[in-house]
């Protein structure tokens, strides 16, 4: 499965190369917006942060299922692998959403439905890494996987409970919530360069990252049935 | 055979908590200390106790479950009993069924306890909303009987279970918490179940979504 | 009546099992001698349906035992490390849920045999958890005869027992045995091994080093066989 290494060193050096784009487009390119100013320039990473942060998610879910499907290691790595960096994203959605709220908003923290959403998804997704803390156990890999797809189709229900729920607490000062209606011809672009971008961050990151899992398993493998030679 | 399966584990469960009454009688306790300290920390003003009071009776009963789940998960992990009744079964949601069963009945007791004294403390007649306020118990337990069953068989094996289990347990029922609480703040304020349709909706889908996802994985859980 | 076919168990990165075959015919007893860490309650877990092979195949008369579990697990009886006994309930009560869960038919009667087999009927009151370790052992083959299997699966059912309670044991799987039923149990003792059984097996480090039927071997030179497969 391990693709040859001129082939890893031209995509990453896309993936570079896209983040630059976007980059350009985030802080040069698109114009400053009138009613937000600097900071909504922040949308865009945190609008793309938790579109792959869903990414990552749903991926963890189909591998969840293959996993349990096929009982092939390969599965879980990649499950395990999407856990990870979809936590990473998750936690950057959770430190850009106060960052361009207090400005805004004047508060750190509004229990906006997405934001809140997020939140229980931190909790859900660092609860399946802290299940697989360890070497890779078949057992463990199995109960994560419950718990992937649990925690995916728990997604829509959470929304909806916490819509439900925001409707009878004090909403800040509406805002358009970063949807792309009503956006400028150059801000749609921009944000779909940086959503490219992290799409393309988040495919990188994560075939490395089975690639690493994969090599640390057949590592532990190898070695133990070294040890199960020299013993004879 | 299936439903003899079922009532045989629901009954053996039975008879081994009364002999010891353990997991009922620590259940209650912290709920009720739960309930106790609330008042404590939230003050004097009968007002903002009442407006609470909804959110006060469900985390009580919350965490009284999360202690509950682990006890009664833990009595099939003495000498591996679980691999014992596992080895007479065919079709193991029998296995899931009768332990949800099971903790719903003690959920249901413990409620059944705690809904006087919070009655008497948070000063809500809670007899006139009895017939709807049933409903929502009766929909919010089982939500969190299956939920919470699941993952108390999840964690049985594993190191850090007292944590795990409600770390699992609590954000995965952030749905159904949010629509019990809610709803039975709306029963309490004298409105009936035709207002509150959408939070009963909303409990109804999390019952059925994920008792059938619960029947379908279980095999893959308790599989060694 | 028993097939095992090229059995391999891995537990994350250790490999349990390497290869394991062995047929059994019905009728007959296999005893499988080892140290431990060999990976005979792996093999015995296997056996039981209590957990799936790596790779390879097992079936129990006909049975797969990934695919037809069900099927199995009403003809097994297992014996483990630990007895599967509930603390807090009598001896007849564990029974009784044992019974109810096979559909064991005519289950108070059938619970009165056993007790008498097993020398318990005293003490068929009593809680578990007030029992000693032999009387724990003999109920829980009592648990394991109950329904009447055709295969009994026993991971050293002598251990931890005095003289007198292993010597009882026994007799129990003697009997069984003299009911054309067919036996497989792993365990230490050596001499009591041979006694009960057709066959014998030695397992070292997740493969079966040894086997042949047991007749005309004397403990002595099978105790040497053993040391000198185990080194």
């Amino acid at each position: 499965m391990r693709a040859p290494r001129i082939y890893n060193v031209v995509y990453a050096a896309a993936t570079y190369a896209i983040m630059i784009f976007a980059l350009w487009g985030v802080f040069v390119y698109v114009p400053t917006e009138q009613v937000q100013g600097i900071v909504q320039r922040i949308f865009y990473f945190h609008v793309s942060s938790a579109f792959t942060m869903f990414l990552a998610f749903f991926v963890v879910f189909v591998a969840s299922i293959l996993y349990l499907w096929k009982r092939l290691a390969w599965w879980d790595h990649i499950a395990a692998s999407a856990a990870e960096i979809g936590v990473v994203f998750c936690t950057l959605v959770l430190i850009t959403g106060p960052i361009w709220a207090r400005p805004i908003w004047g508060t750190w923290w509004s229990w906006d439905p997405t934001l809140t959403l997020t939140l229980v998804l931190w909790l859900i997704y660092v609860a399946y890494l802290m299940l697989r803390v360890g070497a890779y156990d078949e057992r463990r890999a199995r109960f994560a996987a419950v718990l992937g797809i649990i925690g995916f189709i728990d997604v829509p229900i959470i929304r909806w409970s916490v819509e439900k729920w925001r409707t009878i607490h004090p909403k800040p000062v509406v805002i358009q919530e970063g949807g792309t209606t009503g956006l400028p011809s150059s801000m749609l672009f921009t944000f779909l360069i940086c959503l490219a971008a992290f799409v393309f961050l988040f495919s990188y990151l994560i075939r490395e990252r089975v690639s690493l899992a994969q090599s640390q398993h057949e590592l532990e493998r190898l070695r133990h049935d070294l040890d199960i030679s020299l013993l004879r | 055979m299936f439903m003899r399966q079922v009532a045989a584990i629901f009954m053996k469960d039975l008879k081994s908590e009364w002999r010891t009454r353990e997991i009922f009688t620590s259940m209650l306790v912290f709920a009720v200390l739960v309930v106790v300290v609330f008042n404590f920390a939230i003050g004097a003003d009968s007002e903002l106790i009442r407006q609470v009071a909804p959110g006060v009776l469900w985390v009580a009963l919350l965490f009284a479950t999360v202690l509950g789940l682990q006890r009664a998960a833990q009595m099939e992990h003495e000498d591996d009993c679980l691999s014992g009744v596992l080895l007479t079964m065919g079709d193991r949601s029998a296995l899931f069924i009768a332990k949800t069963a099971g903790n719903m009945l003690y959920l249901l007791l413990i409620t059944l306890c705690t809904l006087p004294l919070f009655s008497i403390w948070f000063r809500i007649n809670i007899l006139s909303h009895i017939a709807p306020l049933s409903v929502v118990l009766l929909l919010g337990m089982l939500g969190f009987s299956i939920i919470g069953t699941l993952f108390s068989i999840i964690t049985l094996n594993t190191r850090t279970r007292e944590i795990m289990l409600p770390l699992l347990f609590l954000p995965i029922s952030v749905p159904l918490t949010i629509a019990s609480v809610y709803a039975t703040a709306n029963l309490i304020v004298g409105k009936g179940l035709s207002d509150i349709t959408d939070y009963l909706t909303l409990m109804g889908v999390f019952d059925i979504v994920f008792l059938v996802i619960a029947l379908l994985v279980f095999d893959t859980i308790v599989e060694e | 009546m028993v097939h095992v076919d090229a059995v391999t168990k891995r537990f994350g990165n250790v490999l349990a099992l390497r290869g394991v075959s062995l047929q059994l015919k019905r009728g007959r007893c296999l005893g499988i001698f080892g140290p431990n860490g060999a990976g005979k309650t792996t093999l015995l877990k296997i056996l039981a349906t209590l957990t799936r092979p790596s790779t390879g195949t097992v079936s129990i008369a006909g049975y797969d035992t990934i695919r037809q579990g069900d099927k199995i697990r009403p003809l097994l009886g297992v014996l483990s490390h630990q007895t599967f006994l509930y603390g807090h309930l009598t001896a007849i009560e564990n029974l009784q849920f044992y019974g109810r869960m096979f559909g064991v038919k005519k289950l108070p009667e059938r619970i009165a045999e056993i007790l008498c087999t097993v020398s318990l009927e005293s003490h068929a009151r009593q809680l578990v958890r007030t029992y000693s370790r032999g009387m724990r052992q003999r109920l829980a083959i009592a648990r394991v005869l109950l329904h009447s299997p055709a295969l009994l699966l026993l991971d050293e059912p002598y251990t931890g027992l005095d003289q007198q309670a292993a010597a009882c044991v026994q007799e129990l799987l003697r009997q069984f045995h003299a009911a054309d039923r067919t036996i497989i149990l792993s365990t230490h003792d050596i001499q009591r091994g041979l006694e009960l059984c057709d066959d014998v097996a030695i397992q070292c480090h997740g493969k079966i080093v040894y086997c042949s039927p047991a007749l005309g071997i004397d403990s002595r030179s099978f105790e040497q066989l053993y040391v000198d497969y185990v080194r």
